[in-house]
């Protein structure tokens, strides 16, 4: 299998790192398995016979690996249709989900399968790129888009198959969570805590993104959308954010066994609100984790709990290329994550 | 409930104790010596049970004590839950709000020197009126804009 990655920036370098750490991994399900291409805003790297990951994993820009350096776009990288997948991990764009929206119709649209883990062109046009996917057999995996290295959607699409699903509720953002456990920990006011997080460099450039419930309500759209067969936009998510929380507020929940938590809810409603999350409740994780909370028919009550964004997102990504590996290889009809 | 106790002592406060074991609050305890019957006599008992599970449970345990209940009736099970109110707002509001059966059960108020002006309420109301009572308490916050935090 022939790969090419859209985006070279945090999530592509570490992927890159990560298939070079395990290329042994791949080869082993298909002995065929190499990048070919990889692009950046400067341009891209293209060698149909496989680009070197030593190399890959070495440079900061495509312009570096001036062998194969091509002036030129993403498309270009996608229209030279050598590629089975495309892993493709550009900047999120809520707002018209571009550039990543083309990119995936583009490569679905000549039979490629696409693996992202952006979220913008999953809120944006979902059921269109979905349906697109099975039009031509391709798949489309986004894993890594919800809840980072949480595998929700494995979870519910291959060990819930006879479940339904009732309800979804969990901690969508881990910047928030972090926000709040400092404010619920350490008496922090909002400010003080949302600097601290900044600092840190765990906050997206434009905060209200991650405390006005942006980023928890695109996951939310993605969530009802994928597995609950519904069709969602943005605008139909309550949203509140974090902002007003006080420490007064935190400590009148503290004194009651509560804290408080930026919480997504899906069910016949979609909402994200800061809720009272009682301090034994399997949704009360601290710290920069998220954490889903199910609740399907069968099963009744499930938790997962991990890392959403950041380094750890890779996981699902490689996850992803191996499950669209090991599907070419059997012939698989299950396509996407829904 | 109404149960018919043997009439000599101790055999109130053996009924008593399932009752509390399985959480029940008793409101009201009322010997309907008018009601006796010989050696019987009737006493009707209004309590309140954190949920109906917890009725079923105690009244399993009086059963399996031979306490005889000849009245077992007008469970009104509720939902109790806790909401965050955060902004200066008149309590007033939610008092008199169009809430069914709406109890306020508890509250706490932040320290009046804060900046900032909190209060958790302790909430009670018939189930199946949850959702329609945090409807209109989110309705209220919106008009006296304040920031509403429901529990999970």
């Amino acid at each position: 299998m022939k790969a090419i990655i859209i985006g070279f920036g945090f999530i592509g370098k570490r992927l890159i790192e990560v298939l070079n750490q395990k290329i042994s991994l791949l080869k082993r399900i298909d002995r065929s398995f190499k990048v070919i291409g990889v692009s950046d805003s400067r341009g891209y790297i293209f060698n149909p016979d496989g680009l070197d990951l030593k190399v890959l994993s070495k440079i900061s820009g495509t312009h570096e690996y001036s062998r194969y350096f091509h002036e030129g776009s993403s498309l270009d990288l996608i229209e030279e249709g050598d590629a089975d997948i495309m892993v493709e991990a550009t900047p999120t764009n809520i707002k018209d989900g571009e550039p990543g929206l083309t990119y995936i119709r583009r490569a679905l649209s000549i039979g490629m399968d696409v693996v992202t883990a952006n979220k913008g062109p999953l809120v944006v046009a979902f059921r269109e790129l979905k349906r697109l996917a099975e039009s031509r057999g391709c798949h489309l995996r986004f894993e890594g888009a919800v809840a980072g290295a949480m595998p929700i959607f494995s979870l519910i699409n291959e060990c819930l198959q006879g479940d339904k699903i009732i309800k979804i509720s969990g901690i969508l953002n881990g910047t928030t969570n972090f926000i709040l456990s400092k404010m619920h920990f350490e008496g922090s006011t909002f400010e003080m805590a949302l600097k601290e997080a900044q600092e840190r460099g765990i906050t997206e450039k434009d905060p209200s993104y991650d405390v006005d419930g942006i980023d928890a309500a695109c996951k939310v759209v993605i969530l009802a959308n994928a597995l609950m067969d519904r069709d969602v936009r943005f605008e139909d998510v309550e949203r509140v954010g974090i902002r007003g929380i006080s420490p007064e507020a935190i400590n009148l929940a503290k004194r009651a066994n509560y804290t408080i938590k930026l919480i997504g809810v899906i069910d016949r409603n979609l909402e994200v609100a800061p809720k009272l999350v009682p301090l034994n409740h399997p949704l009360c994780v601290h710290g920069t984790l998220n954490a889903l909370h199910i609740e399907t028919d069968l099963a009744k009550e499930l938790t997962i709990i991990g890392y959403g964004a950041g380094k750890e997102t890779v996981s699902a990504i490689m996850n992803d290329i191996i499950s669209v590996m090991k599907g070419r290889l059997a012939g698989q009809s299950s396509l996407t994550q829904s | 409930m109404t149960l018919m106790l043997a009439d000599r002592p101790g055999e109130l406060l053996k009924a008593l104790q399932p009752i509390a074991r399985n959480g029940g609050n008793i409101i009201s305890i009322i010997h309907e010596r008018e009601g006796a019957t010989g050696t019987y006599v009737p006493v009707s008992l209004i309590v309140d049970f954190p949920s109906y599970e917890n009725f079923r449970k105690a009244r399993m345990a009086l059963e399996d004590l031979d306490i005889n209940i000849i009245k077992s009736e007008e469970v009104v099970e509720r939902v109790r839950f806790t909401v965050l109110l955060i902004g200066r707002f008149d309590l007033k509001k939610i008092l008199e709000a169009k809430i069914k059966d709406l109890k306020i059960t508890g509250f706490e108020v932040s320290a009046p020197t804060s900046k900032e002006f909190c209060v958790r309420l302790n909430i009670e109301v018939p189930k199946g009126e949850v959702d329609s009572a945090v409807n209109e308490l989110k309705k209220i916050s919106r008009e006296e804009n304040v920031l509403f935090i429901s529990s999970l």
